[in-house]
């Protein structure tokens, strides 16, 4: 078996590949599925799968990045040079799928359609290589995947889609001695010999982010080399507060540990100041592009809970000995999530405020013949971070050691959410009233104790490992 | 609490992740001022006895009572007898040792600052930096410093010197001598290096398989098991050997060195002199005694 055919095994051997396999199949078929459904000529629908190379190539060439980062294949005979091969490898064949569809455009010869795939496939590759040479420069490549979305979008806004179709239809000719050409570069870039040796033992988590013994121990060895930038994160006035107020209390005292519970809960977020301040200037920012999307704006009001519970330490789930029993880390963890939604609930509050000041300044934009106003987002749902609140932390206690089903569980009630939200928007508006607002909310945090109470009384309580 | 009363008792406790068992019918009563080696190979249900004994993990059968209560009940106050280092050393990552120490010894009263100050310089643990920025030794140093800060009663270590160079581990060791000669302190130590584990303690428990296969005071295990190495003086040994209980046996040219079980001493010697040979009776080694009980 050659290094190539070992190293091309990994495409099903990783399990997290087959969730991009099915986000890659499902945004494949409904490229095919429009193109079927009018294969119109000029209008950008050939041009599917050739901007879906991009992503590929992102997201394969993380694959043998892995590879490189595990200090034994260094040593292992051919995989240096296993690099282009697999990218390559990986590339072509995607492209010639891509390429194909061109088989039903319209109105074209013989001679005509050979050159027009070849120019297709030319320009799928060359989005690929452009895809994977992305991930070989950027450190947190897959992050890119989340601006694709956004990146579409203006794409098509500015009809970008039709010049693409049209620069490999009409101009074969410039495409392909340009795909060729960008192709033999890549190799050559792609066949560095001190690429292997620079990733060596580099932490790199790849498709292994939902592994938080991995993750963990990337973070500390990153951690390690940026002791100068953090050691200003710690603040003694900080310390000093908690350990003040834990003090007050008696030993034995409940009080005590909820303090306790809240400094080791919440301090992170209060000495990372900077970063927080970031964050509300673009939550601010979003809020005032978010107005212009009207009822799609309430999409913050679900996800912004779920990344602050998300990033919560709570004090259930820990093999740090303190000498808190199980009762203890009920009541911590009641008090940190108290002092959580209350923060959300301010957050939401300045959002909401911020966006009905902004209504009155910001103007109404008309572009391209479409007219923007801009809607501040509605004090009625203010309810609704309260609500996705209790449901976060209850994922999150359930799947503790398992943050890609956290993670994938909220993203896909928050999808559903927003969509029902928008498309029935007029309906819910009907049903939604004090008493069933109040009913929801009780039922979702009465739904959060009784699990927080079975998990910290039933449940094991072993932190990591 | 009465000096012959246990301190942890388990009674037919029972454990299972799934369909692995991780405890199986363990029965256990650790007495204050032992010294116990937790011994096992990785899987045999070290850490999840260790975790069951102060109500981390809560058992499916069974009762296990510490320091007179029930685990998965304990309060402040039996958890601040109890120090624990676990194998993963989780800490807070984001504070500084100095802040740890702080935010851990806020929750004991009995917090010795004389002795943290010392463990610090014996340790040579450097205080401002971040936890996440230390090395593995380095911050199983700090889980061993903040878990015996406290002069516990009852200290639970959990492969603890598994991630110390050997430079580290010596010094360890040394603590835990100093530890048990002063004071009258119950330590369970759990560890696969048993050449470590054998200079400390005195009562030894072999788990397998979720299973106890041996709770045995230590100078009790080395007088169950000898080794006894025989060479022949002038001719030839015989083609039988006269020792009962014989465990083992390696032979070769005009010597063999035979492991005995529950045999002893005075009963070797006698038998021995029957053979015109040169015999010497030795304490066979932990590590030994361990291979013989697990196999």
């Amino acid at each position: 078996m050659s290094v190539l055919t070992v190293n091309l095994k990994h495409l099903y051997q990783r399990r997290g590949l087959w969730l991009v396999y099915v986000i890659v199949v499902l945004f494949a078929l409904a490229g095919i599925a429009v193109l079927f459904k009018g294969p119109e000529v000029g209008k950008g629908r050939f041009v599917g799968l050739i901007v879906l190379a991009f992503v590929v190539g992102l997201l394969f060439a993380v694959l043998p990045i892995e590879v490189l980062s595990k200090p034994f294949s260094y040593c292992l005979p051919g995989h240096r040079k296993m690099v282009r091969k697999f990218v390559f490898c990986v590339g072509i064949v995607f492209n010639i799928f891509g390429s194909l569809l061109f088989f039903v455009y319209p109105s074209l010869n013989a001679g005509q359609l050979i050159l027009v795939i070849c120019s297709a496939f030319f320009a799928g590759l060359i989005s690929y290589l452009i895809g994977g040479a992305l991930a070989f420069t950027a450190r947190n490549s897959v992050a890119f995947i989340g601006f694709l979305p956004l990146i579409i979008v203006a794409g098509g806004f500015f009809d970008l889609h039709t010049v693409l179709e049209r620069v490999i239809v009409e101009n074969p000719l410039v495409i392909i001695p340009v795909g060729i050409l960008s192709s033999c570069v890549v190799w050559v870039w792609l066949g560095d010999e001190g690429r292997a040796r620079r990733y060596c033992n580099v932490p790199w988590a790849g498709f292994d982010a939902w592994n938080p013994a991995k993750m963990k121990k990337i973070s500390r060895i990153r951690m390690a080399g940026k002791w100068d930038k953090l050691k200003k994160y710690t603040s003694p006035r900080v310390e000093r507060f908690f350990l003040g107020r834990m003090n007050r209390y008696d030993y034995v005292s409940a009080g005590r540990y909820i303090w306790g519970a809240l400094y080791a809960a919440s301090v992170v977020l209060v000495l990372q100041w900077k970063g927080i301040l970031s964050f509300v200037i673009i939550l601010i920012l979003m809020s005032s592009f978010l107005g212009y999307m009207g009822a799609g704006a309430i999409f913050v009001f679900f996800f912004m809970p779920a990344i602050i519970v998300m990033n919560m330490r709570l004090p259930v789930h820990s093999s740090m000995m303190i000498s808190g029993g199980r009762r203890e880390r009920f009541a911590g963890t009641i008090t940190a999530v108290a002092v959580a939604t209350v923060v959300i609930s301010v957050l939401v509050a300045v959002m909401t405020a911020l966006s009905m000041l902004l209504e009155i300044v910001i103007p109404e934009i008309t572009f391209r013949g479409v007219n923007f106003i801009y809607h501040a987002i509605s004090v009625k749902h203010l309810f609704i971070p309260l609500l996705i609140t209790p449901f976060a932390f209850v994922v999150r206690l359930i799947f503790y050691r398992k943050p890609i089903y956290v993670i994938s569980l909220l993203m896909f009630v928050i999808y559903l959410m927003t969509v029902t939200g928008i498309v029935w928007y007029k309906h819910l508006g009907a049903m939604i009233n004090l008493i069933s607002i109040i009913a929801l909310l009780v039922l979702g945090w009465g739904t959060f104790l009784l699990v927080l109470r079975y998990v910290c009384m039933k449940r094991s309580l072993a932190g990591d490992g | 609490m009465n000096n012959k009363e246990p301190i942890v008792q388990m009674r037919k406790v029972r454990k299972s992740f799934g369909k692995i068992k991780a405890l199986d019918d363990i029965n256990l009563q650790i007495y204050p001022g032992r010294i116990i080696g937790l011994l096992g190979a990785n899987g045999a249900g070290k850490s999840t006895l260790l975790r069951n004994i102060i109500g981390l993990y809560l058992q499916d059968e069974g009762e296990c009572i510490t320091f007179g209560s029930d685990a998965k009940k304990l309060g402040p106050k039996e958890l601040a007898q109890i120090g624990y280092v676990h194998q993963e050393g989780e800490l807070l990552d984001w504070m500084t040792v100095r802040q740890l120490i702080s935010y851990v010894s806020a929750y004991y009263q009995s917090w010795n600052r004389e002795l943290e100050e010392k463990y610090i310089e014996d340790f040579e643990i450097s205080t401002k930096v971040l936890v996440g920025s230390l090395s593995p030794g380095q911050r199983q140093r700090v889980a061993i410093l903040l878990a015996i800060g406290f002069e516990p009663e009852l200290l639970i270590l959990d492969e603890p010197a598994a991630a110390l160079d050997p430079l580290a581990r010596a010094q360890f060791l040394d603590l835990l001598l100093r530890i048990i000669q002063t004071e009258n302190r119950t330590i369970i130590i759990s560890s696969h290096i048993l050449s470590d584990v054998e200079k400390v303690i005195d009562h030894a428990v072999i788990m397998k398989e979720g299973r106890i296969l041996l709770d045995s005071s230590f100078d009790e295990l080395r007088e169950r098991f000898s080794q006894i190495r025989i060479s022949a003086l002038s001719k030839e040994l015989p083609e039988e050997l006269p020792f009962e209980n014989v465990v083992h046996c390696k032979r070769s040219d005009g010597q063999a060195i035979l492991t005995v079980k529950d045999c002893p001493r005075e009963i070797i010697q006698e038998q021995a002199k029957s053979l015109d040979c040169w015999v010497e009776i030795e304490t066979l080694p932990l590590e030994e005694i361990y291979k013989i009980v697990v196999s």
